[in-house]
């Protein structure tokens, strides 16, 4: 039971490390109507900051909020001067844009701090501690706290501030919205810029575990892409939970499946995101979109 | 109007011409060149039937795939499997067209429901979960060590080295299903495509099915990549679950973007390109090959979204619309050069 148990937990720290990638795309997609292949990348990238910041001798909390505002200052001037001119186009076109983005800038990370993986200081006391026969490690408890802050900061945005509406109307019609008088192209790149921040905050999070290197983000950004369709594209609640589940479901099938096993449990949530797609085409929390003629 | 009736007539002669300096330079360059660069001119043949497939899909039906490399991966496994067996060599390509094939086919019975994005996410499961797959199949594919091949080596009767023959091979399939490719997508199913790629409510009206014509696209391309995946084994005599990794099919989308979207000619630039690039980044500083990659993704998706098949087109659009600045207003409403009119297939009208 305590080995069923422990699986849980460690399969919620994972996937909490997925929800913090995936919340991050679903702000895209919020804001911009969006799928950014690149986001992964731009986490990493900032993480790169942060490391730079720590090698010079900084402490690491300076590096995170050094890494958080590079985020948010690269997501919104990517945004600007790439991203739109794909947006309101080709949905095709602007899926190999951001995939553009994903190989130039995990291309330029990879130029500055090569591909080798380094080791990179941990935000969170490497302690363990055991709650009736379950081991929980500080950092996973951490990462989940900070994560869950976030998503219940984000829901408040989008749900209960004016900048939140805004950005909302701005991805559902930005004609209309600009007639309205908002500031389309600002709270475009506000949008990019915030997700790209929530970015960093995951890399520097993840960063001691996967140790840092440009590919670092790789698998989990397919993750966090799977969480992000599971939960449904628009909803902040759903990525998160979809990542928490895809955590766990992986963990527990791989440890008790012994067809699957540690090496096949990523065909899990990708069999589960199939299911729900075909069955139910807008995400498990997702809003269904009615396409006008 | 002259002038456009000139043109017309210069295209229908300048296009066979073309196409058969290109067929004879492509039957001599072997005997001529060395080796290495036999090998590469024949990977690029391989490539361009991969990005052929990934164009029918992507290019022609309009339905974003990130999932071609797992057809050349099983492509390339079957036909290792075969050789290793000693099948005979036409079962073997059967095969290895049939089964990725079905393959594609049963994935896209179940993805062709879902648009856009959902769709990628479909497509990228086939490299995430196929590279796992592959290592733990290790009776059939060698698991991460890979499979190493020896066979296409010449009959005694043919007085040419390895290189040679493998290259006349390689290319005269490539050359088939690039012809049968081209007469497709210029036909009837190439313009349900089209209509499907930019407007399913106008297609169903049209009485053509979104859901079926996603499915065929899907299964046509996964058919021709696995054909590639045969071609790619005989080149290279070796694969691994490296050829179906999510990397592969990431490159293979930025070539075939580069190549141009929607073009035959644009497939085998795509190749040449996707060929090329490691090679020569890699004499500057391997490192930089991803750098320089997306940069230049990023500036073909800017300046030339129709990739570098449209070059040509677009230069002369270019000097088009400088000379009608400096001419006077009065324009000849008939000479509309660079005015594409028909650009599914990449021919200017």
């Amino acid at each position: 039971m305590s080995y069923f148990v422990q699986l849980v937990v460690d399969g919620l720290a994972t996937g909490s490390i997925y929800g913090a990638l995936a919340l991050a795309i679903v702000l895209v997609n919020r804001s911009t109507g969006m799928i950014n292949f690149s986001q992964g990348a731009l986490a990493v990238l900032s993480t790169f900051v942060a490391y730079a910041v720590v090698q010079a001798g900084g402490p690491l909390l300076l590096g995170l909020v050094v890494a958080v505002a590079f985020g948010v200052v690269l997501g919104a001037v990517l945004e600007r001067l790439v991203v739109r001119r794909f947006e309101g186009g080709d949905p095709n076109t602007a899926v190999v844009a951001t995939i553009g983005l994903l190989v130039l800038v995990s291309g330029i990370a990879g130029a500055i701090w090569s591909y080798d993986p380094r080791a990179f200081p941990s935000l969170f006391p490497n302690e363990t501690l055991a709650l009736g026969g379950v081991f929980v490690s500080v950092r996973s408890l951490g990462t989940t706290a900070v994560l869950v802050a976030v998503m219940v900061a984000l829901q408040l945005l989008f749900r209960a501030t004016k900048l939140g509406l805004a950005m909302r109307a701005v991805a559902d019609n930005p004609g209309s919205s600009a007639l309205s008088g908002l500031p389309v192209s600002r709270l475009l790149m506000l949008g990019w810029g915030i997700a790209a921040g929530l970015g960093a905050v995951a890399g520097v999070l993840v960063a001691p575990q996967l140790f840092i290197s440009p590919t670092m983000l790789d698998f989990t950004l397919v993750y966090a892409l799977a969480a992000a369709i599971l939960g449904g594209l628009d909803s902040p609640l759903g990525a998160v939970v979809a990542g928490w589940f895809i955590g766990v479901v992986e963990n527990l099938a791989g440890a008790y499946v012994d067809v699957i096993g540690n090496d096949l449990k990523i065909a899990v949530p990708f069999a589960a995101m199939i299911v729900v797609l075909v069955l139910r085409p807008q995400g498990l929390f997702g809003r269904r979109t009615v396409v006008r003629v | 109007m002259a002038g456009a009736l000139v043109r017309l007539r210069a295209a229908r002669w300048s296009r066979p011409a073309l196409a058969l300096v290109v067929a004879v330079l492509l039957v001599l360059l072997p005997l001529v060149s060395s080796p290495y660069v036999n090998y590469q001119v024949t990977t690029m043949a391989v490539f361009a039937v991969a990005l052929l497939g990934l164009n029918v899909v992507m290019g022609y039906a309009g339905q974003v795939s990130l999932g071609q490399s797992a057809f050349i991966g099983i492509g390339a496994y079957v036909a290792g499997y075969g050789t290793t067996h000693g099948w005979p060599l036409l079962l073997t390509f059967l095969l290895c067209c049939l089964l990725p094939g079905v393959v594609g086919m049963l994935v896209a019975l179940a993805a062709a429901r879902l648009r856009g994005l959902a769709l990628a996410m479909v497509t990228i499961a086939l490299p995430i979960v196929g590279t796992p797959v592959a290592k733990r199949l290790s009776d059939v594919t060698g698991g991460s060590q890979g499979l190493t091949v020896s066979w296409l080596d010449p009959p005694s009767w043919v007085a040419l080295a390895d290189d040679q023959w493998r290259y006349y091979v390689v290319v005269a399939i490539a050359a088939v299903v690039f012809l049968l490719t081209r007469n497709l997508v210029r036909g009837r199913v190439g313009r349900s495509f089209a209509i499907v790629r930019d407007n399913e409510a106008v297609a169903l009206s049209m009485g053509i099915s979104p859901y079926r014509t996603k499915v065929l696209a899907f299964t046509l391309a996964s058919t021709i990549g696995g054909a590639s995946g045969f071609l790619y084994l005989a080149v290279v005599q070796y694969t691994s679950p490296e050829t179906l990794s999510f990397g592969t099919s990431i490159n293979l989308v930025v070539a075939m973007v580069i190549g141009g979207s929607g073009s035959i000619a644009g497939a085998v630039l795509g190749a040449v390109y996707y060929v090329l690039v490691p090679v020569l980044a890699g004499q500057l500083d391997a490192s930089r090959t991803a750098l320089l990659s997306g940069a230049f993704l990023l500036l073909v998706l800017f300046v030339l979204p129709g990739g570098l098949v449209s070059l040509p087109r677009r230069v002369q659009q270019l000097l088009t619309r400088r000379r009608r600045r400096s001419a006077t207003p009065s324009d000849d409403p008939g000479d509309r050069t660079g005015t594409p009119v028909l650009t599914s297939d990449g021919r200017t009208p």
